[in-house]
């Protein structure tokens, strides 16, 4: 690296810095200002329309306490069914940019599953499985696998020729071109597909279990809605996108970790 | 032209050809890249391929590699057809591109290594050989870096370790040196000739720059357009140099002097 080029990235890096502490700022301050809209809206209209933020509180206090098993339920769901669409949906996207001869089914395959609106696959859950756990892993693997699938087939079509030809003149076996070449050329595509659909995924197991469980944070909203507990509904709506972003900042981790080798990455 | 005489100055060359094209035609659509070319590479000679940028010089290179098929003719490699038998010259032959062409997710040591993984030998092993490259191109200190970390002169350099440390008999370079600044260049053209010479190893060099021609190799095969041979001749001492120069400007046709302050290929 030039040092010109050093120099623009220790820039950039300093003022990703300032944009993360920015960040934090004006996160704190939308809060307080969604809290004191909470507080002083409840002044004026019945519990059941908007409760004080003390009352949400009370409720996430209860929650924090008493529902943690739902909680761990759900985030399980959650990590089984993207764990397992990453690695089928992978595998798949590989097939497909492997074999020519496999490709257009796969991918005809996957177009079509694309299209099946996430209410369907819940719906239909509920006819075939009667496991609360199939349903929902049914439900979360077919809506998270064609991502994967896609944007890994994506990726291997992003192959640059010029490493293709230089790994083929060593004369490797088709399972070295994949380990050496293909698999770590992926690897970022796949993070940014866990990236994209990990919000996604929190709000389709919710959808899922609200319609498809008994336990679970979708399920326990449903109850809290049908009891007319809207400050519960609120300490988890507040839980649910704390869970959301741990989830973000994990795969970020990540990315950090598996993506050392290209710096800019974690910059921009 | 008649078979050059074997240079002086190179031990123990054998007369065996290791590359040998006959009569090789090859064709993208309706365009002849290469017409009916013929020529040997001795083992333990270094030859070079020297043609305007177009000339089909890649195209040639890649037939001797067997990423190509040869429409009409012949290309043999250390007795294989290398496209059919692409499997039967593993480890026999390697090549360092234009660009450095590395892995951007492995250090320095994890690229000069990789040719040695694919050949399935152990780790350890790999490694060892990879760190004498590193350190014989002069990037001890390097190793561990990855490849958004080191400049170009040190790219290429570890691009030409992860090619030697195979042990090919055969190396093929296409305009290695051609992106790199002058000093750069000249120093890396020298260690590469260096090492080849003391390694002795058989080298089929391509070049669209006289200078490099000239310096690195024992031979030069000048290629018009369509891969035509214009000129075929033995690099004399350095005294005459002056007038192969001459005989290969004007083989290459007046465009010489023009493309040759080009910097691509
Ligand atoms: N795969 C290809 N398909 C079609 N045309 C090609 C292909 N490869 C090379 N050519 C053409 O063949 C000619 C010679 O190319 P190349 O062998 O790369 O020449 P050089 O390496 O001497 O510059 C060029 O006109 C180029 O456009
Ligand atoms: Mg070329």
């Amino acid at each position: 690296m030039t040092d010109r080029a050093m120099e623009g990235f220790a820039a950039r890096a300093s003022h990703g810095r300032v944009a993360a502490v920015g960040d934090v700022g004006a996160m704190t301050i939308v809060v307080i200002i969604i809290l004191a809209t909470m507080h002083v809206v409840s002044g004026f209209v019945p519990d059941y329309i908007m409760p004080s933020p003390v009352a949400v509180a009370k409720a996430g206090w209860k929650i924090l306490t008493n529902d943690m098993l739902h909680v761990m339920a759900t985030v399980g769901r959650l990590l089984l069914a993207l764990l397992f669409s990453m690695i089928a949906g992978v595998l798949i996207g590989l097939v497909m940019g492997v074999s020519t001869t496999v490709r257009p089914f796969l991918r005809a395959l996957v177009v079509i599953d694309t299209g099946i609106p996430a209410l369907s696959w819940i719906l239909l859950a509920v006819f075939w499985f009667k496991d609360p756990e199939v349903r929902i892993f049914f439900i979360l693997t077919l809506i998270l696998l064609p991502f994967y699938a896609l944007n890994t087939y994506d990726g291997i079509r992003a192959l640059p020729k010029d490493l293709v030809d230089m790994i083929e003149s060593f004369r490797p076996s088709r399972w070295q071109v994949v380990r050496y070449l293909i698999a770590p050329h992926i690897v970022p595509y796949i993070l940014l597909t866990t990236k994209s659909v990990v919000g996604y995924a929190t709000r389709m197991v919710i959808f899922a279990e609200l319609v498809a469980a008994a336990v679970g944070v979708g399920s326990r909203m449903g109850l809290a809605q049908s009891s007319f507990h809207i400050d519960e509904v609120m300490a988890w709506t507040f839980l649910l996108v704390l869970l959301n972003m741990a989830l973000q900042l994990v795969v970020s981790g990540c990315e950090k970790v598996a993506l050392k080798w290209r710096p800019e990455a974690s910059v921009r | 032209m008649n078979e050059p005489p074997i240079p002086s100055g190179r031990t123990a060359i054998a007369a065996e050809p290791v590359i040998s094209l006959n009569r090789v035609v090859k064709s993208f659509a309706d365009f002849k890249v290469v017409d009916d070319l013929s020529f040997n590479v001795r083992r333990g000679e270094i030859v070079t391929l020297l043609g305007r940028t177009g000339a089909g010089k890649t195209t040639v290179l890649n037939l001797v590699m067997g990423t190509m098929r040869p429409d009409a003719g012949s290309v043999r490699v250390a007795d294989h057809d290398p496209f059919r038998a692409f499997k039967a010259l593993r480890g026999r032959m390697a090549v360092s591109f234009q660009t450095d062409r590395l892995l951007p997710w492995r250090t320095a040591v994890e690229n000069a290594e990789l040719g040695l993984l694919i050949l399935g030998r152990p780790r350890r092993e790999a490694r060892e050989i990879a760190v004498s490259w590193l350190d014989r191109v002069g990037l001890s200190g390097a190793a561990n870096k990855y490849v958004h970390e080191l400049s170009g002169g040190m790219r290429q350099r570890v691009s030409l370790a992860r090619a030697l440390a195979v042990d090919p008999e055969l190396v093929l370079l296409d305009e290695s040196f051609s992106q790199l600044d002058h000093v750069t260049s000249t120093v890396l053209r020298r260690d590469f000739c260096a090492l080849a010479r003391r390694f002795e190893k058989t080298c089929l060099l391509v070049t669209h720059r006289i200078d490099d021609a000239i310096e690195m190799a024992d031979r030069v095969i000048v290629l018009g357009a369509n891969a035509r041979i214009r000129l075929e001749t033995t690099v004399p001492p350095a005294s005459e140099l002056g007038r192969l120069r001459h005989d290969i400007e004007t083989a290459l046709g007046p465009e010489a002097e023009q493309e040759r302050s080009q910097t691509f290929g």
